[in-house]
């Protein structure tokens, strides 16, 4: 129960769910679930404000900064701002030094692996963590729950990377069942479209299953959790004064309930596993804009590196903005205020 | 011809910090139409002994003796079986509206998920059932209430929608669990009254540490002290020649009677007293009380008690 | 006081989890102090490069000929002390700001507006970003860390606090004429002392998490390295997944990691049992 804080970065997070119930874990890390949409909406520009302007401002604030390239000394600080943001608005995110290209052409051309990396895997670990964690909520104590349970808290110590790089040698090296770097092979001709779709697929193997593995813990545990909770509250009391099996109560009086910390939980997953990829797609070469992050640090490329940020930065606040979202449509005590 | 006898039910569960012998050795039966009152304290098992007839509690419980409900030993049916009693047969409404409502769904589907599943209607048909049952426990614009959420009814209203709820399928045996908890005294009447009005020609075991709700209501009412019954009559003689001392103290602490309370504490239902239950409470207590413990014996034409002074 | 860290330390000892998750730390800080004496020779003496296994160096030596079991025994040295400084930073600030946002009334709005930036900002990839622009070194991923890792912990403390606050014996205490800060230091602080320590052990195993990520992506420090970089230099060599170099040079400082994390994750688990009673009807481990 207590595990889920733990394994979680977002450190506290059980222990909210099991004192405050799911509304607080809700506030706790999106914004305020009472707050009207508009406000809702007004925070998230001014966070999005406040992460493009960081942007600009930090290379200009390190006293050893690489000013070179990106300033021009002709210009006062606010001129350059404002150009710079007119710039963004126009998807003009500067030229990057190591690709020899517009860094948002660049972007543009990895954002494809990183959105079927991250789409592939959050689907399988929603599902995936959230049948176990069910699983093991029904199985309480039993060998299921306790097996689901050491096997996901194992999982979760292992830094992604370093579970890349496993799965490289012994998959990739070893076994040979998989390949080892890249998201397709290069210079080969596929007589069918099928052959391009297995090949992705196979590509993607690896780098899913990483970030699927290291992820899933939390999501597994926060499920399990909060079926129990839930699976003790007196409406289930009432639902089984009634006469309803086990399973109907299961799937329509629980699992609406259990769901709610869960989709907030997701998106902050979601969240975590975007700025993973920047270690999985490192470790496999794939070519995603996670990729591109080490990239540019390895290569001081500093406008590619900006960019890859705020791609990450706001692909991040963009999934808690559905969650939140989400969450209003969901919960019925929550529309109405 | 009893609707329901309990014989010697024992019901113990394990905790922490021991067994907790919530109900020990009761006897009762009730009669068909009858409306018993079940009353004692916060923590006697009153609750509990409501719960185990329609078997809510956990696994881990241990339930002894017999529960024969129209001729059927409930303990002796598999859960299958029992699901078919539950709702249907034996309607349990639980205590705490506010926590025995689900919150996210609407509270007409609540009350219609039941019909659907006993009576066998549609869903459209099952949600007018409910309609009407809404209407039934006086809920002014039933149609627009049934499409509402837990959280938009009142107090007084969801106690109302949980009534429905356990009427829902026309129940032989309806099981009340503290239905006045919490209410304001304006709406406890009505609520009573309501209790009164809906439940005629009905078999009820209504639960409640209110005694006055009890008066109003029931035919007849046990007593019940730390897991066992220590008086049975009917509610006439029981309020005019309370037998059991602490029969007697529980009516002097009602406000109306000068809210004398009784000294002491109610014991904790895992280190229960020797002898008789109430003796380190009782202002009656001999040496016998300490040691040995009471049975019910019959006092006059169907009145009970488990008290020394009347063998 | 003192008899209170005794009743602690007899009741954390009930917990076998959070036994084996401290002697696994204990080992590792050991290591980490007496790294001088321990570690066979300098890290950053050269020998000869990519040795292999042998009796001179147990576990070879790398790229560029330091010896690998020197390089963990100090890399253990780098690595906890990037993660104590930077956690203890940050649940000091967090529990600062915590209480004085619960405490007085005028300062809550406006700290927990900051608090809310703080936590709806994507926080590791602004780290990333701040650490890339910075000269690597390990003061400065400390000061990132703490920068970035307090937020949360302001929030518990300040819920704490608010329910601390309304008790009546605090009142009661107020009606006597108690100032506000021996309310806080006497009656408010103890109480949440646990709770910080919890956080303590949370932030913890996240930044240690989060270190050895960007260490390997290249921004840790070259001169003191952790077990992040000796992955990263490890990955860096071209032909570390085809020999059995790794078996030598990457899983020994990968399995560190994992065995630090497993120990923070079970202590914080026995702590948390304790500081929340609550929990532990639920839990099964």
């Amino acid at each position: 129960m207590s595990l889920i804080s733990i394994m979680f970065s977002r450190e506290n997070l059980c222990n909210l769910v099991v004192i405050k119930g799911t509304k607080q874990i809700h506030t706790f890390f999106l914004f305020k679930i009472h707050m009207n949409i508009i406000t809702k909406v007004v925070s998230y520009l001014i966070i999005i404000f406040i992460i493009l302007s960081l942007n600009f401002f930090l290379p200009r604030m390190m006293p050893a900064g690489p000013l070179s390239g990106l300033t021009s000394s002709d210009k006062t600080v606010l001129e350059q701002y404002t150009n710079y943001m007119t710039n963004l608005m126009h998807g003009d995110f500067g030229w990057s030094t190591s690709k020899n290209a517009p860094v948002w052409d660049v972007l543009m051309r990895s954002l494809k692996w990183t959105l079927l990396l991250v789409g592939t895997s959050t689907v399988i670990y929603v599902i995936v963590g959230i049948l176990s964690g069910a699983v093991s909520a029904w199985k309480k104590g039993k060998k299921t729950d306790v097996g689901l349970l050491v096997l996901l808290i194992s999982m979760a110590s292992f830094p992604p990377f370093f579970l890349g790089m496993l799965f490289i040698i012994f998959l990739g090296w070893k076994l040979d069942l998989f390949p080892r770097f890249g998201a397709q092979t290069l210079f080969i001709d596929y007589s069918t479209p099928f052959g391009v779709v297995l090949d992705i697929l196979h590509h993607l193997a690896l780098p899913a299953a990483t970030l699927t593995l290291t992820s899933i813990g939390v999501i597994y545990l926060l499920t399990r959790n909060s079926m129990l909770n839930v699976l003790g509250e007196d409406y289930i009391l009432t639902a089984r004064a009634k006469g309803l099996s086990e399973w109907y109560i299961v799937r329509r009086h629980a699992l609406k309930n259990a769901m709610l910390p869960i989709i907030t939980l997701v998106a902050l997953i979601v969240g975590l596993v975007i700025t993973g990829t920047i270690f999985v797609e490192t470790v496999f070469a794939y070519p995603g804009v996670g990729m591109l992050v080490a990239d540019a640090i390895s290569a001081h490329d500093y406008p590619l590196l900006q960019g890859a940020f705020l791609f990450i930065a706001l692909a991040i606040l963009a999934v808690n903005f559905i969650a939140d979202m989400i969450y209003v449509h969901l919960d019925p005590r929550v529309k109405q205020e | 011809m009893s609707i329901l006898k309990l014989t010697h039910l024992n019901v113990h569960f394990p905790t922490q910090d021991g067994v907790v012998k919530a109900v020990n050795t009761v006897d009762l039966e009730m009669a068909n139409g009858e409306r018993l009152g079940l009353i004692g304290e916060t923590g006697c098992g009153k609750t509990v002994l409501g719960m185990s007839i329609i078997r809510l509690l956990q696994l881990a419980t241990k339930v002894e003796g017999k529960i024969v409900y129209k001729g059927k030993d409930l303990l002796k049916l598999s859960e299958e079986e029992m699901r078919k009693i539950r709702g249907k047969e034996i309607a349990m409404i639980l205590q705490n509206p506010t926590t025995s409502l689900n919150p996210v769904l609407k509270v007409g589907d609540q009350i219609a998920e039941a019909i659907q599943l006993h009576q066998g209607l549609d869903k459209r048909a099952a949600k007018e059932k409910a309609i009407e049952m809404l209407e039934s426990v006086k809920i002014s614009s039933p149609e627009k209430r049934a499409n509402e959420y837990p959280h938009q009814f009142s107090g007084g209203m969801k106690e109302r929608a949980m009534i429905a709820m356990g009427l829902a399928c026309n129940p032989s045996l309806i099981i009340a669990d503290e239905p006045t908890k919490g209410l304001d005294v304006t709406i406890k009447m009505q609520i009573v009254k309501l209790m009164k009005e809906v439940t005629k020609r009905k078999s009820m075991l209504f639960i409640t540490h209110d005694l006055g709700a009890a008066a109003e209501i029931c035919d007849n009412i046990a007593v019940m002290y730390a897991g066992e019954l220590v008086e049975y009559a009917k509610t006439e003689d029981i309020f005019k020649n309370p037998l059991h001392p602490y029969t007697r103290g529980f009516l002097n602490s009602l406000p109306s009677m000068g809210l004398k309370p009784i000294r002491g504490m109610s014991p904790s239902l895992i280190d229960l007293p020797t002898g008789c239950r109430f003796h380190p409470r009782c202002d009656h207590a001999s040496a016998k009380c300490k040691t040995e413990h009471p049975e019910m014996v019959e006092i006059e034409n169907g009145n009970y008690v488990r008290c020394f002074l009347y063998t | 006081m003192i008899e209170d860290v005794i009743v602690f330390l007899k009741k954390y000892k009930s917990s076998r989890l959070g036994l084996v998750g401290l002697g696994i730390l204990i080992f590792f800080v050991v290591t980490a102090i007496f790294a001088p004496y321990i570690a066979p020779y300098d890290p950053h003496q050269r020998y000869e490069t990519t040795e292999h296994p042998n009796s001179a160096h147990l576990l070879g030596t790398n790229h560029v000929g330091q010896d690998i079991v020197s390089e963990l025994i100090y890399g253990t040295r780098v690595s906890l002390f990037i993660t104590l400084f930077a956690s203890i930073a940050a649940a000091f600030i967090g529990a600062f700001i915590g209480l004085i946002a619960g405490y007085f009334k005028r300062f809550d709005f406006f700290l927990m507006r900051i608090v809310d930036l703080f936590l709806t900002i994507p926080r590791l990839p602004l780290i990333i970003i701040i650490a890339a622009f910075m000269r690597p070194s390990v003061w400065n991923l400390v000061f990132v860390f703490a920068l970035f890792e307090w937020s949360i912990t302001a929030r518990i403390i300040r819920s704490e606090v608010l329910t601390l606050k309304n008790r009546h014996y605090v009142d009661a205490t107020r009606m006597f004429g108690a100032g506000d800060f021996h309310i806080l230091g006497k009656h408010i602080l103890p109480n949440v002392v646990p709770l910080v320590v919890v956080q303590l052990v949370l932030v913890s195993r996240y930044i240690i998490l989060a270190e050895s990520g960007l260490s390997f992506i290249g921004l840790g420090d070259p001169t003191a390295k952790s077990w992040g970089m000796m992955l990263h230099d490890a990955f860096e060599y071209p032909t570390i997944f085809i020999s059995d170099i790794w078996m030598w040079w990457m899983l020994p400082a990968g399995l560190c990691i994992v065995f630090t994390i497993l120990s923070l994750t079970f202590i914080g688990y026995a702590l948390e049992e304790l500081v929340n009673p609550r929990l532990r009807s639920m839990t099964i481990l």
